[in-house]
């Protein structure tokens, strides 16, 4: 899963980017408005985290012009700006959620993954695929009960492909959610990370569709 | 009402008064003028039979004074008709009355004793028979054909004669100036409506800005009222622009302090020991300062512009979508498809907003399955009532909640200022909010406004 961080003040935006890479998402920072503009709308991104006052171009027209632009990804507003009026005029823009500054690291990651599930159609922090459990708040995969470790790469692979079960995901769908922009990106690697979670799955979960992609089943 | 008060007033005084002394004149000069025509007329006319007398007066053969003919008037025939001649001998053997008119019957006519040359003419007043005042003139003549006597030729006439069409000639003016003045009275009252209508139209149009109908005077007004309205309009326009600013200027020191408190409180949570707890514990106590002085700030600025006029339930449909999105995980059912269509608040959208977004805010967050909202107008009064299905609060509690910073239950996220802005909001609007049982059984929030 693939995080795009807007936000103009530099330190906030690294503490940012490190607490979401850590909870196993790759992210891309802008740290004004038309960087971050053109990143949401040309690169395949699974959330935004969006500041308003941004240098060049506010969150607001950029939320606005993602939305006439069909963009739909799920977009959460973190601001200092915390009047209800603007809490209003954002969610009207198109937010689906409004965090004010000064916030709880843990409640932001919390909102995050919960946008990112429901924008997947799930109604619960856990998914399921057949045997496997992944736990998306703590980010821990268990097979019938048992834990199984991954790497932070394989976790974001396993945890797209769980997002989209049953649907074909091509490697290059795969490369853009797993990486930021500007990570040196090998779809090659991508085989490595597929082979290595088919040695940890049961198997026969994760199929190869030829010439498009790989598609995640449940194993019956 | 007093005079100094109020300028109908006068200037209805003002004309009042030139009306009244101009007519007044007007009344004595006609009365007087019409007075000195008839007694003119009235003179003339004796003047006349006097002449008619001497012309007839002759002596007959026996040297007995007589007329040639009867005089023509027939009231000089009828006894005491108010006209009355009579002759005198005034020397040679004085004689009152040698000849006179039938109409004197039995009576003569005293002249107040003068002496009058010859073919002079007098005119006196005396009393005539039938206690009727008399005009008097007479003329002392001496016939040519008996120079050694003199006769003095009378004639006089009821003085009413007179008096009487002056009198009527005075009641008729009197009836017909008062009626001139009635209307005078009514053109200037109408004049008067008239041109003050534009200051009565400035009332009006000031009244629906205090009412938060319009947020400037509208319309043109003449060019002696057009000045006042438009520094009026300048004056609102500026209102409206300082607490814009004001609200900007918030709204960025807010962008301005918080990110370094964000940072500040992440860095710390990634810490262990007192150095971070501390710097937590005080970057908590720091945003709960700003965001107290920012609520505080906006609302100082809240009731300053005169002019607003909030719809209330588009406010309301746009806090319900953000409180779905914020309380997505809760799939509650927010209700507000009782409140009608047609109430507003005399307030800016944004206070009502931060009101209701506060109480709404609450009402989720404690709420197990479903908010409901309703609103009413009672008199000049909005009241809005948001109720939940929580588990409430016990009356000791209720106060306490209302108390800068205090939190029912740490527990459930929140800075714990909500209730204590929305009170303060609303009491700078003349509202205030109360703490009830909802009818489900949790918390009702009564807010009351003023409605637009």
């Amino acid at each position: 899963m693939r995080i795009l961080v807007v936000e103009d003040e530099h330190v906030l935006a690294a503490q940012l980017c490190e607490a979401l890479s850590e909870a196993g998402y790759a992210v891309d920072v802008a740290h004004n408005g038309l960087d971050g503009y053109h990143l949401g709308a040309e690169e395949s991104v699974d959330a935004v985290v969006l500041d308003l006052g941004l240098p060049h171009m506010d969150g607001i027209t950029m939320l606005t012009k993602w939305r006439a632009a069909g963009r739909d990804m799920p977009v959460l507003i973190l601001t200092a700006r915390d009047d209800w009026h603007q809490k209003v005029a954002g969610i009207d823009a198109g937010a689906d959620d409004y965090v004010t500054k000064p916030f709880h690291m843990e409640e932001l990651l919390a909102r995050v993954r919960a946008l990112i599930r429901r924008a997947g159609g799930h109604a619960s922090a856990t998914l399921h695929c057949g045997p496997l459990t992944l736990d998306t708040r703590a980010g821990r995969l268990t097979i019938e009960g048992r834990a199984v470790p991954l790497t932070s790469h394989e976790y974001r692979v396993l945890a797209y492909l769980m997002h989209h079960t049953g649907e074909v995901v091509s490697r290059t769908e795969l490369t853009e959610h797993i990486y930021a922009q500007d990570y040196d990106r090998d779809s090659n690697t991508i085989e490595v990370f597929i082979g290595r979670l088919r040695k940890k799955l049961p198997p026969g979960m994760i199929e190869t569709v030829r010439g498009l992609g790989y598609r995640l089943v449940d194993g019956k | 009402m007093n005079l100094r008060d109020s300028l109908r007033l006068r200037l209805l005084a003002g004309s009042l008064v030139w009306i009244v002394v101009t007519l007044t004149v007007t009344g004595f000069v006609l009365t007087d003028l019409f007075r000195q025509h008839v007694a003119a007329r009235f003179e003339a006319e004796l003047q006349g039979h006097l002449d008619q007398l001497a012309a007839v007066f002759e002596f007959a053969e026996d040297g007995m004074p007589r007329l040639r003919a009867e005089l023509s008037d027939p009231r000089l025939r009828l006894p005491y008709s108010g006209l009355y001649w009579q002759i005198d001998r005034a020397a040679n053997g004085a004689a009152v009355g040698v000849l006179r008119s039938r109409s004197l019957w039995d009576s003569t006519l005293t002249v107040p004793a003068d002496a009058l040359a010859d073919g002079q003419a007098h005119v006196h007043r005396v009393d005539g028979p039938d206690a009727a005042q008399l005009v008097m003139v007479e003329r002392m003549i001496r016939p040519a054909s008996r120079p050694e006597t003199a006769y003095r030729l009378i004639v006089a006439a009821d003085e009413r004669a007179m008096t009487e069409p002056v009198a009527a000639f005075v009641g008729l003016l009197v009836r017909a100036l008062a009626i001139l003045a009635a209307g005078l009275v009514a053109l200037v009252a109408l004049q008067l409506y008239l041109g003050l209508m534009p200051l009565r139209r400035m009332r009006e149009a000031l009244a629906t800005v205090r009412a938060g109908r319009s947020r400037q005077l509208a319309g043109r007004y003449p060019q002696e009222v057009q000045p006042l309205v438009d520094e009026l309009n300048t004056l609102l326009r500026h209102d409206a622009e300082v607490v814009a600013r004001a609200r900007t200027q918030a709204g960025n020191l807010a962008h301005a302090v918080k990110t370094p408190l964000a940072i500040l409180a992440n860095a710390a949570s990634r810490e262990q020991g007192e150095f971070s707890r501390l710097v937590a514990e005080q970057a908590a106590i720091a945003r709960r300062q700003v965001d107290y002085h920012l609520a505080r700030a906006r609302a100082a600025a809240a009731t300053l512009v005169p002019g607003m006029h909030t719809p209330l339930r588009p406010a309301l449909e746009g806090l319900v979508r953000v409180m779905r999105r914020l309380h997505a995980e809760r799939e509650l059912e927010i209700d507000v498809a009782q409140v009608p269509d047609k109430l507003g608040f005399a307030g800016e959208e944004q206070d009502l907003h931060e009101m209701l977004g506060n109480l709404l805010d609450n009402a989720c967050k404690w709420a197990r399955q479903r908010v409901v909202v309703n609103a009413s107008l009672e008199g000049r009064t909005l009241a809005v009532r948001i109720d939940d299905d929580g588990p409430g609060l016990a009356p000791a509690e209720r106060e306490a909640v209302f108390a800068r910073g205090a939190r029912a239950d740490e527990q459930v996220p929140g800075s714990g200022l909500g209730l204590a802005i929305v009170r303060d909001l609303a009491h700078l609007y003349g509202g205030d909010v109360h703490l009830d049982v909802a009818p489900q059984g949790g918390l009702r929030v009564t807010l009351t406004l003023p409605a637009a």
